[in-house]
């Protein structure tokens, strides 16, 4: 097979962007990014020491109450936030040092058949698991009926989120906060 | 011949590793990053395929002739401009980019008919002998990715002929020599895939031709439940054609806008591709949950400029903010009128009843918008058909995309019901217009 040359230019800092119920570990200076989350939560994981943190772009509230051990754990919030914990102590992390930041779990429409609000449930299932496992949570921005992206320096602990400047009438302003 | 969700969702299984198969060479010899984006399974009818084919100006194609397990034709399609950024990436300085980005139109249709497999026919400046080699080979590795896996889903082989490039604006140097291509009114499933190399999309379709038998046998293979006819799919492309008619004339009674269909399809995809394929983009969203056979949602999406447009041509006077208590309620309102004329297409195919909620209004980020109507349908699917409609008024720059995702079970059992011979009764052809680029 032929070698064509590589694209020349400096190297920029990586980004990593997670997808709908993907999660992503990382001990290198990477930014983990998950844009446009509604009802889905994003969970943020990191140990600043050991400088190992992880992203999980979750869907819906439990794989446990879905039954048998999902194929896909990061479309759960409580599976994906074993899943990411286990990877990263496996990347060096120690347990005792990870803490948590939480963003996204709006409820962006009213329709009767949405009952109480997923996004509320997946906010409410990751703090219970974070809970079990003795995480603390240390930020969140969760709920309301706003659009968020959040990028995530896994090595800081830094989650930046972003919601778009949309809004009419409910009162919740547009910009950026750092977690 | 019948086919079922489980059958289809193994082709997006294997079209997707294709795609990553195909990524992953790329990234082996651009030494770029290529990852894989969205992967779609779409339904068309062999016209549409011409027409496609013929829209939005030139094209190059990689095509390859297969036999053994499979016999007919892979074909994977680049517009002009895809495969310029493909050529930027793999030639670096050696692509000479100082072509025009797009020949024009009757010196590329002269060039089409002389074009040929690797000969030296007079192809436009852009694509030099370096730059077909270079096309040539990307279209070989993706080609090869897809029918390695198609061949392991198969569990035998696959045999390829070498690449043959094609390059034109109109759908004769695509599909000549081609006995497999579906007839004017046959259905066939087609793959659209996008592959992203150093953060731009390079997308491309992947046409394949299968012989009629050979297809069948693999549809029996993998199917697990009844499923349904595949004659029945004409039932898919008439419920999209019906729900597009409608959308558009309430916006041409609504607005005064002529309005025009620039696009229907049908996909099969992922959950979890649909909000991502809305994406980052701040938009104005209707939605509607819809009960009956089938239930579901349906989602009207404004570009910003577009809704403000909308308000315009709906109210006597334009308000001070387009989005305000006034707007929206102007907004709304052609979307439910759009959304009843939708379903009344649909049920007018299916011959059931759909009824739909108020609608709900949202301005946001199209992922995020998505995401909550994805999550409704939990866990319990994991695959969606999306009737994926865009209607525009290109004078007035107005264009309104509308996603419709219907219940899988649901959807199945009114297709299972419908009269296909009913349906045939029905005028064939509509206003769907062609693109003459």
């Amino acid at each position: 097979m032929k070698t064509y040359g590589s694209e020349p230019g400096a190297p920029t800092p990586q980004q990593v962007q997670v997808g709908i119920s993907e999660f992503v570990v990382t001990d290198a200076d990477t930014t983990l990014k998950s844009y446009g989350l509604g009802s889905c939560l994003a969970v943020a994981l990191y140990d600043d020491q050991a400088e190992v943190g992880g992203l999980a772009h979750v869907m819906l509230p439990s794989g446990d109450e879905a039954g048998s051990e999902p194929t896909n754990p990061g479309k759960f919030a409580d599976t994906a936030i074993r899943a990411l914990l286990r990877r990263m102590v496996e990347e060096g992390a120690t347990y005792t040092d990870v803490e948590a930041k939480i963003a996204g779990g709006s409820d962006m429409f009213e329709f009767e058949s949405f009952g109480e609000g997923v996004g509320i449930r997946n906010v409410e299932a990751a703090k219970s698991e974070l809970e079990k496992l003795g995480v603390p949570l240390v930020a969140e921005d969760v709920g309301g009926k706003k659009g968020r992206t959040v990028e995530f320096n896994a090595t800081t602990g830094v989650l930046t989120i972003t919601v778009a400047d949309g809004e009419v009438d409910d009162g919740e302003g547009a910009g950026v906060t750092e977690l | 011949m019948r086919l079922d969700t489980t059958a289809l969702g193994t082709f997006h299984e294997m079209a997707r590793e294709g795609a990553g198969i195909a990524a992953g060479r790329l990234t082996g010899i651009a030494e770029v990053e290529a990852r894989v984006g969205i992967t779609k399974l779409n339904f068309v009818r062999g016209n549409e395929i011409r027409k496609e084919l013929a829209a939005g100006g030139e094209k190059v194609a990689v095509r390859v002739e297969l036999s053994g397990a499979i016999e007919g034709h892979s074909m994977v399609v680049f517009d002009a401009d895809s495969a310029r950024r493909v050529l930027e990436t793999l030639l670096g300085e050696e692509f000479d980019d100082t072509a025009p980005a797009v020949a024009d139109g009757e010196d590329a249709a002269v060039d089409a008919t002389g074009t040929d497999a690797g000969a030296d026919a007079a192809a436009p400046a852009e694509f030099d002998e370096l730059s077909q080699s270079a096309m040539e080979e990307v279209g070989q590795i993706i080609n090869s990715g897809f029918v390695d896996g198609w061949a392991d889903v198969l569990e035998t082989a696959i045999d390829m002929t070498t690449p043959q490039f094609v390059q034109g604006t109109d759908p004769e140097p695509f599909l000549d020599g081609i006995d497999t291509t579906p007839g004017e009114e046959d259905m066939a499933i087609m793959f659209r895939s996008q592959i992203e190399a150093v953060g731009e999309a390079i997308g491309f379709t992947h046409y394949l031709f299968p012989d009629h038998d050979d297809f069948a046998d693999l549809l029996d293979r993998l199917r697990e439940t009844e499923g349904i006819e595949y004659d029945k799919l004409v039932g898919f492309d008439r419920m999209a054609q019906r729900g597009a008619e409608e959308v558009a004339d309430n916006i041409s009674t609504m607005t005064g806008f002529d309005t025009e269909i620039e696009l229907r399809r049908l996909n099969f995809v992922p959950m979890a591709a649909i909000p991502q394929e809305l994406g980052n983009r701040q938009l104005i969203a209707v939605a509607f949950e819809f009960e009956g056979t089938p239930s579901g949602y349906l989602v009207f999406c404004f570009e910003e400029e577009s809704a403000a447009t909308v308000v315009e041509g709906m109210l006597p006077s334009a308000p001070d903010d387009a989005f305000g208590e006034m707007g929206q309620s102007a907004i709304k309102e052609l979307s439910n009128i759009m959304a009843s004329g939708f379903l009344d297409g649909w049920a007018n195919v299916l011959d059931t009843n759909i009824d739909h909620t108020p609608p709900e209004y949202s301005h946001d980020l199209g992922a995020a918008v998505m995401d909550p109507i994805v999550l409704q349908f939990g866990d319990s699917q994991e695959f969606a058909f999306v009737f994926d409609t865009h209607v525009q008024a290109a004078e007035r720059g107005f264009d309104v995309e509308i996603y419709a995702i219907p219940d899988e079970d649901d959807l199945e059992r009114a297709l299972s019901q419908l009269d296909v011979d009913r349906i045939d009764d029905e005028p064939i052809e509509a206003d769907f217009p062609i693109d003459e680029a």
